[in-house]
């Protein structure tokens, strides 16, 4: 989930008033937003944001204009969209999207903003906003990466490109030497984290003026002069990257509204589209796409049990900064400039409902009579536990996850049924437990103060590589039992399985288990029933109670209880 | 007086008894009079000085002389000086080798004897070589001193005598009698001894006193036997009384984990309120952990840092067709489900790639395609995150999930359904709903409650299925999903804070934890 950090100044200033913590907390469900702390001594707030279909509220601007818009129910208005009917004065400045970058990250486009001074409040603001809209809404830059830059040192019109990695050179933010596009990706920082998206491609993107002053070098690194803003500087260009135009043309959308929200006169840039997409040649920025959305009165009363009137539906609306109109079973809603969210007609409802207050929907208890029921394992799994707990054995329940060292080379046996993890995150964690016994055996290994005699059982599941399933693995649901004592062995587990199988109403017959290595040779065995090896019993090899540091005699049990179902 | 007599052992009571206040009480008066053996004697004065009831007024040291099983033998048949004296005497001269083979002494035994005699001029050799004594000799005095030492000795019930009893000439000679250690062949063993005299104190007398006003004589059974009950003998006689406060030993009982036995009340809760429970493999495939769940296969929570991948195989061989093809298509461009989609290209390959299943929601998505309608279904199953392990955070954990299909469920419904839940599960004092987001929900909503030990916190997610989740999967009906956190609460309910210890293998601390 994105987490945001503003001052309480530029917050509290675009609410337009003070809020105690107990007021935030109250109002911010409203944005699917939490108050995640307020320093009150760096008067800082950080707000934690749980819709990741809501980039727009990834920001002080953007969430406070959901909280002020609930609040007034008055759907904002921004007049500097164009729209496929309508095209806004671009001002002569116009930004050129070359083919030559199609094959690297198709497409950039951009807008200019002027009329406001950038202060240190403000200058974190657009930090932030462009951080969380290219790491979590971007992918970490992969399908937005967006750069803010001086306009006043932009010769328009702006160009977009595919240039040569190591014939073009520029001197990156944060660096005093002019680097080729490839040298960057080697010796800047930036460079070493993003450099991957295009490493590998003929052509890197490029940003540059009419002039061939270098803007960036997009999705890496800004330049050293015209992308580096500084408090004070009052006239900007935003400009985003990326393989995707809608994607890019939200994120332009949600940056102007943020930014006209902190006060900036929004100037539209007209961009040219050498390449082809389904916005055509030529868009001027911001651009208005949203289609309407729609649900109707009917599934609106079905989805959330009340039937709202027509008046409550388009304020409940108005409150989600949603202009809606009704006509008879119709709600129709104008999609918030900044918003792209509404997949399915559901997503209004939900909207809806929101805008309404969920305080306002009464619980009902649902009257469909349902059997209730445990799973057969379940089932099976009670009666087992009854019995071991009966015969005196303890109960444990252990991870699932574990190292090799524990769950094979201590018990002496191969890996190659295991079920490893390729991204482990550590070795503690690196495989499934194919058996319960190496757990018991951990157990065992920590528990040497603890009185004899040790019995303890889990029921549990296990999982390994099973080539016949279409997953090449087997989850069985799985019965371990472990004793130790100064005096124990064969015929006490025998006797602990026979009791266990006689309760089960089981028949079975043993086998004597050879080439166990868990096991003391010739004082284990195989249990067979129905024909089908469904576990084994034993004294546990000395060798295996060496390895993990036990000194107790020891016998084990390992049964498959999916097998006895 | 705060001594309980019931508590007294009948060794306590009994030396009560015998005890007179103002008198000096010895381990060797315990034996003498109350046929105490050693052990008993220490046992009893331990407890009673620990009881306040005995004080020590003296320590003495002592020679103790107790008699071997060789002294036990010679006090029965004679010393063999005294024997071969009376044999000479009774007939007459003969050689050692025939003293020694018709008394069955070893020779040198014999020879040794025979010098005491010869010493002591009682008996002397003849010019045959043989031992001859004269008529009217007499025994040495020293070997009567010794004979009677051992008859002493014999009849005393611990087979001992003490140095401070004898005069002079009787602790020479059984001085010279005595060994110390490997005494087997002497007639007496010698220990050096500390003897500690005791007499009562103040406590002592009144507790004596009780007793005897108890009518405890220290003669009481002990135990009832079989033997005792078929003859009868408890008839008449009375058993020893217990003070039930005595403390007791520690028993290590089979028992259940407590962290199960509350996850056996969670499920038993949920069958209560008509929900059947399912499970599932711990392998799945990208398919079934997101797509099936509407999450777009670029979704953050997609990343190779948030779910663990399964080494080999990487894939599995299919995805269950219609269900492919179906979610497929909704994520494309929403299909037939009146959602626009995600409007990506889906891969199929990534679809196949297997996990680790890391949330409960996916065994709701597999019941879906074999659920009847209306239907209650939930399952607490095993999940699998890629997180540090941390107090609250484990590599794997069980996550409690749900759905509800139904006709006519609704908003209302769920609110329904979790203020049933934070009620009856979580005993709730007050339910809050807020706005939720779970990318397989729409509306999704997350409960609070305010919890009587633990106050507000959020008790679980909610929502109504996106019709993009159910639609492909077979189902037209709306979907109440739902999931629990209850680990929360089961730390509580065991008194612990940190996530790991549910699943610590320490036997002890297992065995000993309780639930609330």
């Amino acid at each position: 989930m994105p987490k945001i950090e503003t001052t309480e100044s530029l917050f509290f200033g675009l609410m337009g008033r003070t809020i105690d913590d107990a007021g935030l907390e109250a109002i911010l469900p409203r944005a699917k937003a939490e108050l995640d702390e307020h320093d009150a001594a760096q008067k800082v707030i950080k707000f934690e944001l749980n819709d990741t279909n809501r980039p727009d509220l990834w920001s002080a601007a953007g969430l406070a204009r959901q909280l002020k818009t609930y609040e007034s129910a008055q759907v904002p208005l921004y007049d500097f969209f164009s729209t496929p009917q309508c095209t806004m004065d671009n001002g002569g400045r116009t930004f050129i999207c070359h083919k030559e970058a199609a094959p690297v990250r198709a497409f950039s486009l951009g807008f200019a903003a002027s009329g406001c001074t950038v202060t240190e409040d403000i200058l974190l603001a657009l930090i932030q906003s462009q951080e969380k809209l290219c790491f979590n809404f971007g992918r970490k830059r992969r399908t937005i990466a967006m750069g803010i830059y001086r306009s006043d040192l932009i010769k328009f019109p702006v160009h977009y490109t595919g240039a040569d990695p190591d014939r073009t050179r520029f001197t990156p933010l944060g660096m005093t030497e002019e680097l080729s596009l490839r040298e960057i990706l080697k010796k800047h920082p930036k460079g070493q984290e993003y450099g991957y998206i295009v490493a590998d491609k003929p052509v890197y993107p490029y940003l540059c003026d009419d002039n061939g002053d270098t803007l960036s070098f997009p999705p890496v690194i800004n330049s050293a002069r015209i992308g580096a803003v500084e408090v004070g500087d009052s006239n900007l260009f935003v400009e985003m990257s990326g393989p995707e135009l809608k994607d890019l043309i939200l994120c332009a959308s949600i940056m102007a509204c943020d930014m006209a929200d902190l006060g900036f006169e929004i100037l539209p840039v007209k961009v040219i589209f050498e390449t082809p997409n389904p916005f055509g040649s030529e868009l001027t920025i911001p651009y208005y796409y949203q289609k309407p959305a729609f649900c109707t009165k009917s599934k609106l009363a079905r989805v959330s049990g009340l039937a709202l009137s027509d008046e409550q539906i388009v304020k409940a609306l108005a409150r989600m900064g949603v202009h809606a109109v009704t006509d008879s079973d119709n709600v129709y809603a104008t999609v918030p400039e900044y918003r792209d969210d509404f997949l399915h007609e559901v997503d209004l409802i939900e909207d809806v409902i929101i805008g309404h207050g969920l305080e306002n929907f009464t619980p009902v208890m649902n009257l469909d009579f349902t059997i209730g029921r445990l799973s057969p394992a379940e089932e099976l799994s009670r009666k087992v536990k009854d019995i071991m707990v009966g015969l005196g054995f303890q109960e444990m329940m252990y991870n699932y996850l574990g190292s090799k060292k524990e769950y094979c080379d201590r018990m002496n046996i191969s890996d190659e049924k295991a079920i490893h993890i390729a991204n482990p995150m550590s070795e503690n964690y690196e495989m499934v437990r194919p058996s319960i016994l190496p757990c018991l055996l951990e157990s065992e290994s920590v528990s040497g103060h603890a009185v004899y005699p040790h019995c303890i059982f889990e029921v549990g599941k296990v999982a390994y590589l099973c080539p016949e399933d279409n997953s090449g693995t087997v989850t069985r649901n799985s019965l371990g039992f472990f004793a130790s004592d100064s005096r124990i062995g064969f015929n006490q587990v025998s006797s602990y399985e026979n009791t266990l199988m006689y309760f089960l109403r089981k028949e079975y017959t043993l086998q004597a288990l050879e080439n166990d290595p868990r096991f003391i040779e010739g004082r284990c065995a195989s249990i067979i029933c129905d024909g089908k090896t469904v576990g084994c019993f034993g004294e546990i090899n000395p060798a295996v109670l060496e390895n993990w540091g036990c000194s107790m005699p020891s016998i084990a049990c390992e049964i498959d209880l999916d097998a006895l179902l | 007086m705060g001594i309980d007599v019931k508590n007294l052992h009948p060794l306590e009571v009994r030396l009560l008894r015998f005890a007179e206040a103002g008198k000096d009480i010895t381990a060797q008066l315990l034996t003498d009079g109350l046929h105490y053996n050693i052990g008993q004697c220490n046992q009893s004065f331990s407890w009673l000085c620990g009881r306040g009831c005995l004080e020590e007024t003296g320590r003495q040291q002592k020679i103790v002389y107790e008699i071997t099983e060789t002294g036990r033998q010679q006090a029965e048949s004679g010393t063999p000086v005294e024997r071969i004296f009376l044999l000479l005497k009774a007939d007459g001269p003969h050689t050692l080798p025939q003293i020694a083979s018709r008394l069955g002494l070893e020779q040198a035994d014999v020879g040794s004897s025979f010098g005491q005699l010869l010493k002591a001029k009682a008996a002397s050799m003849n010019a045959e070589k043989q031992a001859c004594v004269a008529p009217d000799a007499v025994l040495p005095e020293e070997t009567q001193v010794l004979a009677s030492l051992l008859r002493a000795a014999a009849d005393r019930p611990d087979g001992c005598l003490v140095d401070l009893e004898l005069d002079e000439q009787q602790k020479r000679v059984i001085a010279a009698n005595a060994k110390k250690r490997g005494a087997a062949q002497s007639p007496f063993k010698s220990a050096e001894r500390e003897e500690i005299t005791y007499r009562l104190t103040e406590t002592g007398i009144q507790t004596r006193q009780a007793v005897i006003d108890s009518n405890i004589t220290g003669d009481e059974l002990a135990e009832l036997t079989p033997q005792i009950i078929a003859s009868g003998a408890w008839k008449t006689s009375s058993f020893r009384p217990y003070s039930v406060n005595a403390p007791v030993s520690r028993l290590v009982p089979g028992r259940l984990n407590p962290y199960g036995e509350y996850l056996q009340w969670v499920k038993d809760k949920l069958c209560a309120l008509g929900f059947e429970e399912f499970d599932g493999p711990l392998v799945e495939n990208e398919f079934w952990n997101g797509d099936a769940l509407f999450m777009p296969q670029f979704h953050s929570a997609r990343d190779i840092h948030d779910v663990y991948y399964v080494k080999e195989p990487r894939h599995c061989r299919e995805i269950e067709q219609p269900w492919l093809d179906n979610v497929a298509r909704t994520h494309e461009d929403g299909a037939d489900t009146g959602s626009r989609g995600w409007g990506y290209h889906f891969d199929h390959e990534f679809t196949r790639r297997q996990v680790l299943r890391s949330q409960g929601t996916v065994l709701s998505a597999h019941q879906l395609t074999k659920a009847r309608v209306p239907g209650k279904y939930f399952g607490i199953v095993r999940c699998f995150r890629y997180d540090e392990v941390n107090a609250t955070h484990g590599a794997d954990f069980y996550q409690t999930e749900g759905i509800v299909l139904g006709e006519d469920v609704n908003l209302r419904s769920l609110l329904g359904l979790l203020k049933m839940f934070a009620t009856e599960i979580a005993g709730a004092e007050e339910v809050k709903y807020v706005p939720g987001y779970f990318p397989f929900t729409e509306p999704s909503i997350e409960v609070h409650i305010k919890h009587p030990v633990l106050g507000w916190f959020e008790l679980g997610g909610s929502g109504i299925f996106r019709p993009e989740v159910t639609r492909p999967l077979g189902i037209d009906v709306p979907v109440l999903a739902w999931g629990l956190g209850i680990d929360r609460m089961a730390l509580m309910h065991l008194g612990l804070n940190d996530l790991r210890e549910l699943f610590s293998p320490n036997i002890d601390s297992v065995r000993t934890r309780r639930g609330n």
